[in-house]
Parts: C-alpha cells; structure tokens; sequence
C-alpha cells in the first residue's frame, strides 16, 4: 500500500509540472461531465418522474455510479490502459520485480485530471442526498458506504476482465466500452426503469443492479428488506473471478517485445 | 483515398455498430420510460423521438464534429503539417475534402447496417418513415447541407489549435459546448426554453437537428425554409472564416519539432 501512495504521488507531482494544461484539462473535464447531467436535467424538465423515481433520486444513482468510475480511472489508470502496458513491452519489466503484479499495474499510471469528476460526483452526491430529506439511520449509512465501495469494486473487476482480454489479442478491446462506458450510460438511471433482459442481464451477468438498484431501493425507503442494504456485498464476490481470469490470462502471455 | 482507406477497418466499424445499437437501445428505453410516467408540456411524441434517436445513431459518424483518427490535430501537434504546406494546393480545401471523404467513409460502412435493423424492429423501438414523401426530400436536402456544415465545423478546430498549438483546453471546452448545442446528446426540444433561444443563434443545431426534425415532421414543411436558408448561411460563413483564418494563422504558424 506504502508504495502505491507513492508512486500517485510522484504521478501528481509530474502531472503539476505542466501546470496551465494541467488547470485547463481540468476545467474542460468538468464540462464534459457536465454533459451528462445535462441530459438528465433537461429531461426531468419535461417529464415529471422516471418509473416512480425523481431527479435528485436519479441523480443520486449516477452519482454513485461516476464515483466508481472515475475513481478507477484516477487510481487504477494502470488497469483501463493495460493494453498500452503490453504493446510497449513494459509489462515484462513489471513481472521481473518481486512485487504482486496488479499492484505494479496501478502504480504504473494515473490520471489526475479525472480527479475533477470525481469531485464533481461527490458534489452531486451530497446535493442529491441534501434535497431527498432520507430519514436517516446506522444502516442506511451502511448502505450508501456499501454503494459506493461497490460502485469502485464493480469497475475494478470490469477493467480487470478486459485487461487479462489483452493478453490474448494484444491490442485494446472496443466491445468493452458496452461495458463500461454503456454501463456507466445505462446504470445512471435506476436498473428497474429498464426492460426485463436488461434487468436480468445486468443482475446476474455483470451485477450493476446490485450497485445502484436494489441498495438504492433500501437507501430511498422504497424497500424495507435489510438483505436489499446489504447486497452490494454480492458485487465484492464477483471480484474473485475477475482476478482469477486475469492471472490465467497472465500465465498465457508471452512478450511482443521491445 | 481517405475513403478507401477508411474502409479498411471493418471490424472496428462493426465493434462501433454493436456499441452503437447498445446506446441506442438504452437512450431508447430511458425515453420510453420517460414517457410512460407523463410529463407536461413534452415537445416530442415517442414515436418521433425515437426515429430522431436512430437516425441520430445511424449518421452519427457523419454529423459528429469530432473525427474518429484526429489527425489533423496530430499534424499540428507535431510539426507533420509542414509537409501539408509543401505541396502546392489550397490547403483549407485539402483538408475539407478529407474531412468529408472520411466522414462519408465510416457513415457508409454504419448507415446500412442500422438503418435496415432498426427499420425492422417492432412497433415502439424501431425506425419510423418520414412524415411524408416531400419532408423526405427536403430532409435529404438540408441533410446534404448539413453535412457540408459539420465538415466545416470539423476543420475548423485543428485550425483553431493552429495558434493555440494544444487541442487540450479552450478548443476542448468549445467542442464539448458545440456537441450539447447541436443536439446529439439530447434533441434540441427537450433543451430549456432559454437555451433554444441560445441554440438558434448559433450554426451547431442546423447540423443535424434540423434535418431530422423535419424528418419526423417535427418541423413541418411550409415552417422549414428559414431554417435551411440560415443552414446555407452558416455554411458559407464558415467557410471563409476557416479559410481566411488558416491563411492568417499559416503565416506565424511554428512548426513543432523537426
């Protein structure tokens, strides 16, 4: 752990050098984000509820969704362009240090211009949660840390998968965007507004639900059962296959070269 | 030959065709959603939004702003421009006519495909005729015209980074500014009054918005023709602001490295 701190930190410090680009970036970024809540404000101007749910509810669930991915993609660049690490050759040098290799894989980038939108993630979470009057209590507490703990663990084992991809095609994986950036897209509203395929595919397929529905169900007091607080949870047991298909994937590698 | 070389990538265009029905389905349902909860005063009836949303798809490689390969940007970035300025042609117009020939690539390769599925797709997710035969063909006109804006558009920023040298920064939060005002990520009727109002002022709706609303009939015929004469004027322009400001830029261009 010591040494990934330290080596964000040496990737901040380098980031700062070019400190202008770095400032602009980072206002362009904030607007680009701002984009996608655009599209939900001017739709909640026309419409009154989405299936029952309001803006700040929806606004709740996307918050907690941009939490887990943008900060997989300030801490875990390293994973989202593993494919670069391999097409370079710099992956044989990870695996010559004694260290666990994932580990090296984070240390070996990051991105802090993202570090805006999960700023501006927070900020909506916290405007969000301040407009819904949630009657509060230790459990829903719970649920929300679970929420966003899983939101981060659900990303993390999605790059995972389509990094131990790269081991076999060497290059980068476009069909993982429907992933990633589709499932940024579709779990920004509450899975239930979608149709029972959707619901069922990314329940049990790719578990979104169980990030962003159920706990959200719980956490609104649409729902009462205790096992909805806690099903995040099931999020975290999908992390152990990923790792495993990523370590398969690592014994079948063989160097392009450098 | 940039068309012909743009057809060489086959099967990233049919990784973006999949990525694109996946998008397309969920902005889809999200509307179908949207509108089974009612709302006042909505601009659009479902049909016509989601013929709006395909068409959108299925020519977005045409009227994005962005190109897929940036490499105008890249000449700039890295001095390559410099053998662009040997050769003896007008270069605004060198670069125009790539601009389209790449656009007019990858819209083939996708247009096809979309168009002929989601025409035959059940009632409420498909694509609708057009209202009628002569909006088809006043779209088909304001579309051509459309097009042949975007591209100017699409020139114009690499121009711009001429004397910024980066894309990053002010030209970024430009394009991001450009892309909400024309109306990819939400149609123009769902905006806020006050930002319509914005949006009429400037060229990025009569890129696309504008033919498609007349489409679905959106916008009705005898209502159109200002429309597509302030497109034709936008056109034009555009045209001799990106031509005289090459030229002006060219003149104290530097050229990054050797």
């Amino acid at each position: 752990m010591k040494i990934y701190f330290k080596s964000l930190g040496m990737h901040l410090k380098s980031e700062l050098e070019y400190r202008v680009n770095f400032i602009l970036s980072f206002l362009s970024q904030i607007l680009v984000f701002f984009t996608y809540y655009f599209i939900i404000i001017a739709l909640f101007s026309k419409f009154n509820n989405i299936k029952g749910f309001t803006m700040y509810e929806v606004l709740l669930c996307f918050a907690i969704i941009q939490f887990g991915f943008s900060s997989n993609e300030v801490f875990a660049r390293g994973i989202d362009h593993f494919d670069k690490l391999i097409i370079r050759g710099d992956f044989d040098r990870l695996l010559l240090r004694p260290k666990n290799i994932i580990l090296q894989v984070l240390c070996s980038d990051s991105d802090f211009v993202k570090s805006c939108r999960l700023l501006q993630a927070i900020i909506v979470l916290i405007i969000a949660i301040i407009k819904l009057n949630i009657k509060w209590n230790l459990m829903k507490v719970i649920t929300l840390l679970l929420m966003l703990l899983s939101s981060c663990v659900i990303f993390f084992g999605i790059f995972l998968v389509a990094a131990s991809y790269c081991f076999y095609t060497i290059q980068g994986l476009e069909v993982r965007n429907v992933f990633t950036d589709g499932g940024k897209h579709m779990a920004q509203y509450p899975i239930g507004v979608f149709s029972k395929g959707f619901v069922l595919f990314f329940t049990f397929i790719i578990p979104y639900a169980f990030v962003n529905y159920y706990p959200l169900l719980y956490f609104l007091g649409k729902n009462d059962s205790i096992i909805y607080g806690f099903s995040p949870l099931i999020v975290i047991v999908y992390l152990i296959p990923c790792i495993i298909i990523f370590y398969l994937g690592m014994k079948r590698y063989t160097s392009v070269g450098s | 030959m940039k068309f012909i070389s743009g057809l060489q990538y086959r099967s990233a265009a049919w990784a973006g065709i999949a990525t694109q029905f996946f998008f397309g389905f969920v902005y889809i349902m999200v509307y179908i959603a949207f509108y089974e909860s009612g709302g006042k005063d909505i601009p659009m009836t479902l049909a016509q939004t989601i013929t709006y949303l395909w068409l959108n798809q299925a020519l977005l490689a045409l009227v994005n702003q962005f190109t897929r390969d940036q490499e105008l940007f890249k000449m700039v970035r890295e001095g390559t421009i410099s053998y662009e300025l040997a050769r003896p042609k007008d270069l605004y117009f060198m670069w125009y006519f790539k601009v389209l020939g790449q656009k007019l690539a990858d819209v083939t390769l996708r247009f096809f495909p979309l168009i002929l599925v989601t025409s035959l797709l059940p009632a409420p997710y498909g694509l609708g005729l057009p209202a009628s035969l002569s909006s088809f063909i006043v779209f088909l006109l304001s579309l051509i015209i459309g097009s042949l804006l975007v591209t100017s558009l699409t020139v114009l920023y690499p121009i711009l980074t001429l004397a910024t040298m980066s894309e990053k920064g002010i030209v970024n939060i430009m394009i991001t500014i450009a892309d909400i005002l024309s109306g990819v990520v939400v149609p123009i009727p769902f905006f806020p009054i006050f930002l319509q109002k914005i949006s009429k002022l400037l060229p990025f709706q009569y890129i696309s918005d504008l033919p498609f609303r007349i489409y679905v009939g959106n916008i009705p015929i005898k209502t159109c023709l200002p429309g597509i004469i302030i497109q034709t004027t936008w056109l034009i322009l555009l045209i001799l602001i990106g031509h005289s400001l090459m030229k002006k830029n060219l003149k104290r261009v530097v050229v990054q490295g050797g």
